[in-house]
């Protein structure tokens, strides 16, 4: 068989792909770039040409800057959190102890959830009238009186990222957990005949193993959590007083809740832009840190 | 004072017994190698050693040191690995000074220490290479290089060569030698390979089944197999062991009407009547001329071949098989009936119920 027959063969087994794919994403990604140079209105008139005015007009405008902050932060933290409590709870179940079976089925639970669920279960927790948390703060005498975790400007943003911990830690601890298998039983056993404390065990012994798949679990979550839209659309809608509006929340307000769609399109692009950024960068990282414990 | 001392160590993993009752006693500069195939308990005697196990009951000492509950870096232990067990991100430099280094030796000491492991091990030059970069032999270097620079009380090897091809088996073992004769220091070796044992040894621990089936000098255990088990595992191709029965002061072959006689040193244990099984081994028979002699077997030559240096026949004495090594010009065919001779020394008897030797007067 030629490879020539191959290569054709291949091309037709992924064509019908190929075409649902230029369909749904092709097709509306060169439509948003069109209508990104327009003035369009959701419903009614196409537009007329306005070059790159959405452009500057969004890149110039407080709201965008201070949306991105408000992402940056949410992302950063989150991810950070997310990593350093999977981790630690990867190295807990890595422990011989009795139900560690049990309590590693059960830790995957709150990422197995879907999205909404949690956010519905968290808005619940938060709930300023009979929500859980204010029941156990109060109870522990740790605040006086009953809040709203979630409309107070100082506090939602903080409530959202508990929230996003809470489901996303579980990956990054499952993704830790199975490269904890991987570090041979010789390596961590030549290591407490050396000497090495748990510290630099962790640090010499068992971080190599970890790098790479570590990374990945980086890589995936901070491009998730950069455009992260339907957990805070959930429980604060971006706000109180847009303290959680993220650039997602702030492209759907801006294409269907204002119904621009011009600069909605051009406000999608420049995160589409963002996000394509970061993830060259963190593929670049994945090679490298690949090799380190080969 | 013992340089190792261990005294009636049991090793339980649930209701299994691992190891049932260890006694050894290690002179300093002894290099006692634990041999047997897996599953035997020598790499958990090694383990329990190491502090990486602890024992059910019993107890180790090193240098007259109670060292149970002692945390394996406190115990004046190094150890080299199968899987040699190098740290992949550290340089060959790091790894071999890491002992010191997390006891917190200091830089120019410790760069000294490892100078001179590099130097006894030929590896100056890999000295900034990671891991991934050597070869298996390389590596195998720097794990022992590893556990040189600590200059502890004992050395423990676990199958430290089994990881490496044949080629490299051979010249690390010697090399192995090499150093235990410069260094004169202890060493627990655990094997099943038995070549590696005869060579490097000053005793032999044979196990079986978590006990220790005999202790004793490479010659003892090659020469005067304590018991069948033994006399089967040491040797390649192993001793032959033949059904025989004593009658009127001679064995008599199982199976055949072949005679030969009693030597005079077991004639007070191997009582007239009594199954035996006779252990000779293959490269103690030679071919004889065809005047058959009283210290000769007549066999029928079944399989010949030639490994280079010996020629390795398969024959049959009545209904029993019977390997020979003989040199490889030995006149010998396929099909062929020929008598193997033998000394009368060279014959070890075995109780067949007891699987021990017979004693000797």
């Amino acid at each position: 068989m030629s490879s020539t027959w191959m290569t054709t063969r291949a091309w037709l087994l992924m064509l019908p792909l190929l075409v649902v794919m230029v369909a749904v994403i092709g097709w509306p990604l060169v439509d948003t770039v069109g209508l990104s140079f327009t003035d369009a209105k959701l419903v009614g008139t196409a537009g007329n040409f306005v070059g790159l005015d959405n452009y500057t007009n969004m890149l110039s405008s407080p709201n965008f800057s201070r949306t991105l902050v408000t992402t940056t932060l949410f992302a950063v933290i989150s991810v950070a959190a997310e990593m350093v409590i999977g981790v630690l709870a990867a190295l807990l179940l890595n422990q011989d102890f009795r139900g560690r079976a049990v309590l590693r089925a059960l830790m995957i639970l709150p990422w197995a959830l879907p999205t909404v669920v949690n956010a519905t279960l968290w808005r619940l927790i938060y709930n300023p009238e009979y929500g859980a948390l204010n029941a156990a703060l109060t109870q522990l005498h740790l605040v006086d009186a009953y809040r709203s975790w979630l409309g107070e400007p100082g506090t939602a943003l903080a409530a959202l990222i508990v929230a996003d911990c809470w489901k996303n830690f579980p990956l990054v601890a499952l993704i830790a957990l199975a490269a904890l298998q991987a570090v041979p039983r010789d390596i961590t056993a030549a290591s407490l005949v050396d000497g090495a404390g748990p510290f630099n065990r962790f640090r010499f012994v068992i971080l190599p193993y970890l790098a790479g798949p570590l990374m990945v679990a980086l890589v995936l979550r901070t491009i998730e959590a950069f455009k992260v839209f339907d957990i805070i659309w959930v429980m604060t809608r971006g706000g109180p007083a847009n303290t959680t509006r993220t650039l997602s929340i702030l492209v759907y307000q801006e294409a269907f809740s204002f119904q621009r769609a011009g600069s909605g399109a051009s406000l999608a692009l420049i995160v589409t832009l963002l996000v394509t950024v970061l993830a060259v960068v963190y593929a670049a990282l994945v090679r490298k840190t690949a090799g380190s414990a080969a | 004072m013992s340089a190792l001392e261990i005294r009636n160590v049991r090793k339980n993993y649930g209701s299994v017994e691992t190891l049932k009752g260890i006694d050894i006693a290690l002179e300093s500069g002894e290099f006692l190698v634990l041999l047997g195939s897996s599953g035997c308990g020598k790499s958990t005697l090694l383990n329990i050693i190491a502090g990486l196990a602890e024992a059910t009951s019993g107890d180790v000492l090193i240098g007259g040191r109670s060292i149970l509950g002692v945390h394996p870096k406190n115990r004046d232990i190094a150890m080299v690995f199968q899987s040699y067990a190098l740290y992949p991100n550290l340089t060959v430099r790091r790894n071999i000074g890491f002992g010191l280094e997390m006891r917190g030796v200091a830089v120019a000491e410790r760069d000294k220490a490892v100078a001179e492991a590099a130097r006894l091990l030929q590896i100056e030059s890999l000295l900034d290479r990671k891991p991934s970069q050597l070869s298996g032999g390389q590596r195998q270097r720097v794990a022992i290089g590893r556990a040189l620079v600590r200059k502890p009380q004992v050395f423990l090897f676990d199958e430290p060569l089994s990881n490496l091809d044949a080629k490299l088996r051979l010249e690390m073992r010697t090399e192995l030698k090499r150093l235990h004769q410069l260094l004169q220091t202890t060493v627990v070796y655990v094997t099943h390979d038995q070549i590696e044992a005869m060579t490097l040894a000053s005793r032999i621990a044979v196990m079986r089944d978590g006990r220790i089936e005999q202790l004793g000098t490479p010659e003892e255990i090659y020469n005067e197999p304590a018991t069948l088990y033994v006399a089967g595992f040491v040797g390649a191709p192993s001793m032959n062991m033949l059904k025989a029965v004593v009658a009127d002061g001679k064995l008599v072959v199982a199976g055949s009407d072949v005679r030969i006689p009693l030597p005079a040193r077991y004639r007070t244990s191997a009582r007239e009547g009594a199954e035996v099984v006779v252990g000779i081994r293959p490269e103690a028979l030679r071919a004889a001329n065809s005047t058959a002699t009283d210290l000769s077997l007549p066999v029928e030559i079944e399989v010949v071949e030639l490994t280079g240096p010996e020629l390795v026949i398969s024959a049959r004495i009545g209904a029993q098989r019977l390997t020979a090594c003989l040199p490889p010009r030995a006149a010998v065919a396929k099909g062929e009936t020929r008598s193997l001779a033998f000394d009368e020394a060279a014959l070890r008897l075995f109780d067949p119920s007891t699987g021990m030797a017979l004693p000797t007067a």
